[in-house]
C-alpha cells in the first residue's frame, strides 16, 4: 500500500506541476465562460423584434401605468396604438385576465402579456409571460419601457424635484419572465437538455483525454526503460494501479476546478453580465439532486477506470507511436461510437436503445449520466447498470494487469492476438 | 553460511525458447560476483528472476537469506538495468527521491544522501546544480551517473548491475569501478553480468559462466581457471634463423604442445595433457632456442570463456540436430 501511494503521488504531482496542467486548468473555465457570456453579449447587440409591442398589458396597479407603457411601446404619438391591448382589472380578476391572455398567446395572436402591479413602490411587481421570454433583447426593451414610464409616473406625482429625479432614476425594475409553451410554464426543459448534453460530452472528452494520458505514460515508461528500474522496487500491478489512480486524481482535480468555476460563473452571471451592460438572460438552472450528482461522479470514475486500464494495456504492448495508433483503434472506436449515440439518446431517453446502451459497460459511463440528467431512471435500472459497469471495470483491470506485466519488458514487435491470449493466460 | 543469492533448479521458458534451464548457483556475501555469458545466454532473465520482476516456471530463489518475494527483501537490493532510462521530464532530485521512496528511505535521509551523491559524482559543481535540472537536459553520461545513484541511494546490502560497463564512457566506467570496490570494502555483495571478460577478470572474486540458459562452470576466479584443466606456457625466444626449424619441430610435437597462438612478441602454448613442461623447456634448448621467457601461466578468463562457450554451443547445435 505504501508503494502504491508513492507511485500515485508521483503521477499526480508531476502532472499537476506541469505547465500543461496549469494552462488547461485556467483555459477550460475561461472557455466555458466565453461559451456562456459571448452569445448573450452578441444577442444583446442584435436588433429587437419589431412586434414586442404586440402584447396584452394587464394593469392591476390602478395607476394608469399600463396606458403609458402601451403608449411608449407603440411608439408614442405617431405610433400604432392598435398593437398593445391594455386591460385595467382589479386584483381579484387577475387570474381570469391572465388565462384569457394565455389563450391569446398560445393561439399566436399575441406575443405575451405583461402584468403590472398590484404594488409598484418601493418594489414594483412586474411580470411578463410570452413566447419571446428567452429573447434578452425583447425583454430588455420591455423592462426599460416599464422602468421609464414608472419613473415618469412617480415624477408626475412628486412634482419634479431635481433631487427626487436623481433618486428615482436609480430605480431597478426586476422583471420576472417565464417561457410559455404548450407543455406548460417553466423554461427548464431546454436548459436541462443542454446540460445533459454538456455532461455527456464532458465525460466523453475527459475519459478519452485522460485515457490517452495513461497510454502515453505507460509508453514513456516502457520506451525510456525506466519501467525496468521501477519494477525492481514495486510489482507491475502496483505500478499500473498507481498510474491509473494518479492520473485519475489529476482528472478529478481538473473536473472539480472546472466544475466549481463553471458553477460560480453560472450563479454569478447576473453581476458579471451587468458589468458588461448586458441584461441577464431569462433561464433557471435546473435543480440537480445530490444523489444524481453522486451517481455522475461514480459513473465517471468507473468509466475512466475501464478505459484507462485498457489504454494502459495497449501502452504496454507497443514500442512505437505508429503501433500505438493502430492498436488503440478498437478501444478508441468504442468510445467514439458511444459519443455518436448521445444525440439519439437525447431524443429518446427512455427508449430501448438508451436502455441497452446504459447497461453495456463501454457506453454506460456516458449514456447513463446523460439519461439521469434528462429524465428519472428507475432505481433497478441504475443498480443493474452499475453492477455491470463494476464488473466491467474489474475485468478490464484484471486483463490489463496481465498484459501489462508481460508487455512492459517486451521490446520490439508488437504481439499478435494469439500471443496476447498467451500473456493473459500466463500465471507468472 | 548464508548466501547472498541461492538459485536452485530454476527453469524459465518463453514462448519461443527456453531462457534458463535448471540453473543452480550460490553467490557468497561480500563478494564481487560476475555472471558471464554470451548475448542471449539468459543473464538478464536470471537477474530479473532474482529481483522477482518475473517468476520462474519452477525452482526456488532466495535472496539475502529469505525467499525473494518475501516482503521487504527486494528493498535491500539495488538494481541497475542494462537498458537505462529515467523519467525525462522530472528533475534529477525528484526522480531520485521517488526511487528512494520506493525503497522506503525516509524523505529526510534521502535528501541528505542524494546531495552527498550528487556532489561526489560532480553533478553539483560551483557553476551549476544539475540536481534541479530536468533529466532530459542532462548528457547521457550524466544520466548514467544519476542512474547509479538511483540504484545505491537506499544503501542496499546487495547491488545487481546488468551489463554495467556497456555504453559507459571511460570516466564513468572508472567511477563505477571505484564505487563497486568501495561497496565491497563495506561488506556489500555486488553481482554484475557482462560479456566483457577483461572487466570481469579485474573485478570479480568469483564468476559463473552460463550459455544457452545453463551453467557451464562457476567458482572463484582461481577455481574456474584450475578447473579448466588447461596449462599454458608463455614463451619468448631470441636467436638466429638457423635455430627456427628445430624449434618449430618441438613446438609442433603433439605429445608436448596442443596449440600455438603466436602473438608476435609472445607465443602462447597450450600444453598437451600429461605433457611435462620441464621436458618441453629442455627440448627447446636442445633445439638451439635462446629462451628469454618461459612461464607457466593459468589461462585467461577470456580463454576459459571462449573454450567453454564454444564447446557448449557445439554440443547444443548437435543436440538440436539430433
Amino acid at each position: 500500500m505504501h508503494k502504491l501511494w508513492i507511485v500515485i503521488r508521483r503521477e499526480f504531482q508531476e502532472r499537476v506541476r506541469s505547465r500543461w496542467f496549469i494552462v488547461s486548468t485556467i483555459l477550460v473555465p475561461l472557455l466555458m465562460g466565453l461559451v456562456i457570456v459571448v452569445p448573450i453579449v452578441l444577442a444583446a447587440r442584435a436588433v429587437p423584434s419589431n412586434d414586442v409591442a404586440r402584447i396584452t398589458i394587464i394593469d392591476v396597479s390602478g395607476t394608469g401605468l399600463g396606458k403609458s407603457v402601451a403608449f411608449a411601446l407603440d411608439g408614442g404619438i405617431t405610433g400604432d396604438t392598435s398593437l398593445t391591448r391594455v386591460t385595467a382589472v382589479p386584483v381579484a380578476e387577475l387570474a381570469a385576465a391572465e388565462s384569457s391572455a394565455t389563450r391569446e398567446v398560445l393561439a399566436k395572436r399575441e406575443k405575451g402579456y405583461l402584468v403590472l402591479g398590484p404594488a409598484l413602490w418601493p418594489k414594483p411587481a412586474v411580470r411578463y409571460a410570452g413566447s419571446n421570454a428567452s429573447s434578452p433583447i425583447d425583454m430588455n426593451r420591455l423592462q426599460r419601457t416599464v422602468r421609464d414610464q414608472l419613473i415618469a409616473t412617480r415624477l408626475r406625482e412628486a412634482g419634479m424635484d431635481p433631487k427626487q429625479v436623481e433618486s428615482l432614476t436609480g430605480l431597478d425594475v426586476q422583471m420576472h419572465t417565464e417561457r410559455l409553451t404548450a407543455r406548460g410554464r417553466g423554461g427548464s426543459g431546454e436548459v436541462s437538455t443542454i446540460i445533459a448534453f454538456f455532461v455527456a460530452f464532458v465525460l466523453y472528452i475527459t475519459i478519452f483525454f485522460y485515457g490517452q494520458i495513461v497510454l502515453r505514460g505507460v509508453m514513456e515508461e516502457k520506451q525510456t526503460r525506466v519501467a525496468e528500474t521501477v519494477v525492481s522496487s514495486v510489482r507491475p500491478d502496483t505500478l499500473l494501479f498507481g498510474k491509473i489512480l494518479g492520473v485519475g486524481g489529476v482528472a478529478g482535480l481538473q473536473l472539480l476546478i472546472s466544475g466549481v468555476a463553471t458553477a460560480v460563473l453560472v450563479m454569478e452571471r447576473g453581476p458579471l453580465l451587468a458589468r458588461l451592460h448586458v441584461p441577464m438572460p431569462a433561464f433557471e438552472m435546473p435543480h440537480v439532486a445530490p444523489a444524481t450528482a453522486l451517481l455522475l461522479v461514480v459513473y465517471f470514475l468507473l468509466g475512466y477506470v475501464v478505459y484507462a486500464a485498457l489504454f494502459a494495456a495497449i501502452g504496454s504492448m507497443v514500442s512505437s507511436e505508429q503501433d500505438a495508433q493502430q492498436v488503440q483503434l478498437p478501444i478508441a472506436l468504442l468510445l467514439v461510437l458511444t459519443a455518436t449515440f448521445i444525440q439519439p439518446v437525447i431524443l429518446a431517453p427512455e427508449g430501448r436503445m438508451a436502455d441497452v446502451l446504459s447497461i453495456l459497460p463501454f457506453s454506460s459511463p456516458i449514456i447513463m449520466p446523460l439519461r439521469l440528467s434528462l429524465v428519472s431512471v428507475s432505481a433497478w435500472r441504475v443498480v443493474v447498470s452499475l453492477a455491470v459497469l463494476l464488473g466491467g471495470a474489474w475485468l478490464a483491470v484484471w486483463l490489463a494487469a496481465r498484459v501489462y506485466r508481460t508487455g512492459l519488458l517486451m521490446y520490439g514487435k508488437r504481439p499478435s492476438l494469439r500471443e496476447l491470449v498467451r500473456w493473459v493466460r500466463a500465471s507468472g | 553460511m548464508n548466501f547472498a543469492v541461492e538459485i536452485d533448479h530454476v527453469v524459465k521458458k518463453f514462448t519461443q525458447h527456453v531462457a534458463v534451464r535448471d540453473l543452480s548457483l550460490r553467490i557468497p556475501p561480500g563478494t564481487v560476483y560476475g555472471l558471464l555469458g554470451p548475448n542471449g545466454a539468459g543473464k538478464t532473465t536470471t537477474i530479473r528472476m532474482v529481483l522477482d520482476i518475473i517468476a520462474p516456471d519452477s525452482g526456488q530463489i532466495r535472496v539475502l537469506g529469505a525467499a525473494n518475494n518475501a516482503p521487504g527483501v527486494i528493498d535491500r537490493v539495488g538494481y541497475l538495468p542494462e537498458e537505462r532510462g529515467l523519467y525525462r521530464r522530472m528533475t534529477v532530485r525528484r526522480v531520485l527521491h521517488f526511487l528512494a521512496a520506493l525503497k522506503r528511505v525516509p524523505s529526510a535521509a534521502a535528501t541528505q544522501r542524494i546531495n552527498d551523491w550528487l556532489e561526489r559524482l560532480q553533478l553539483v559543481t560551483q557553476e551549476r546544480d544539475w540536481g534541479d535540472a530536468r533529466v532530459e537536459e542532462l548528457s547521457r553520461g550524466m544520466q548514467q551517473k544519476v542512474q547509479f545513484i538511483g540504484a545505491l541511494v537506499h544503501e542496499p546490502q546487495m547491488v545487481i548491475l546488468d551489463e554495467p560497463f556497456s555504453a559507459l564512457d571511460p570516466i564513468n566506467a572508472q567511477a563505477l569501478k571505484d564505487i563497486i570496490l568501495e561497496l565491497k570494502r563495506a561488506g556489500r555483495t555486488i553481482v554484475f553480468s557482462t560479456h566483457l571478460m577483461e572487466s570481469a577478470e579485474r573485478l570479480c572474486d568469483a564468476v559463473c559462466i552460463i550459455a544457452a540458459g545453463a551453467k557451464l562452470v562457476d567458482g572463484t576466479l582461481a577455481e574456474v581457471r584450475r578447473a579448466h584443466g588447461l596449462r599454458q606456457v608463455a614463451l619468448s625466444l631470441d636467436g638466429d634463423e638457423g635455430a627456427r626449424e628445430g624449434v618449430q619441430r618441438v613446438l609442433h610435437d603433439a605429445s608436448l604442445v596442443q596449440r600455438v597462438d603466436d602473438s608476435n612478441q609472445v607465443l602462447e602454448l597450450d600444453l598437451a595433457p600429461a605433457a611435462d613442461p620441464q621436458l618441453l623447456l629442455r627440448r627447446l634448448i636442445d633445439a638451439g632456442a635462446v629462451v628469454q621467457r618461459f612461464e607457466l601461466v593459468q589461462p585467461s578468463l577470456h580463454r576459459v570463456f571462449v573454450d567453454r562457450v564454444s564447446a557448449a554451443q557445439l554440443e547444443h547445435a548437435e543436440a538440436t540436430h539430433a
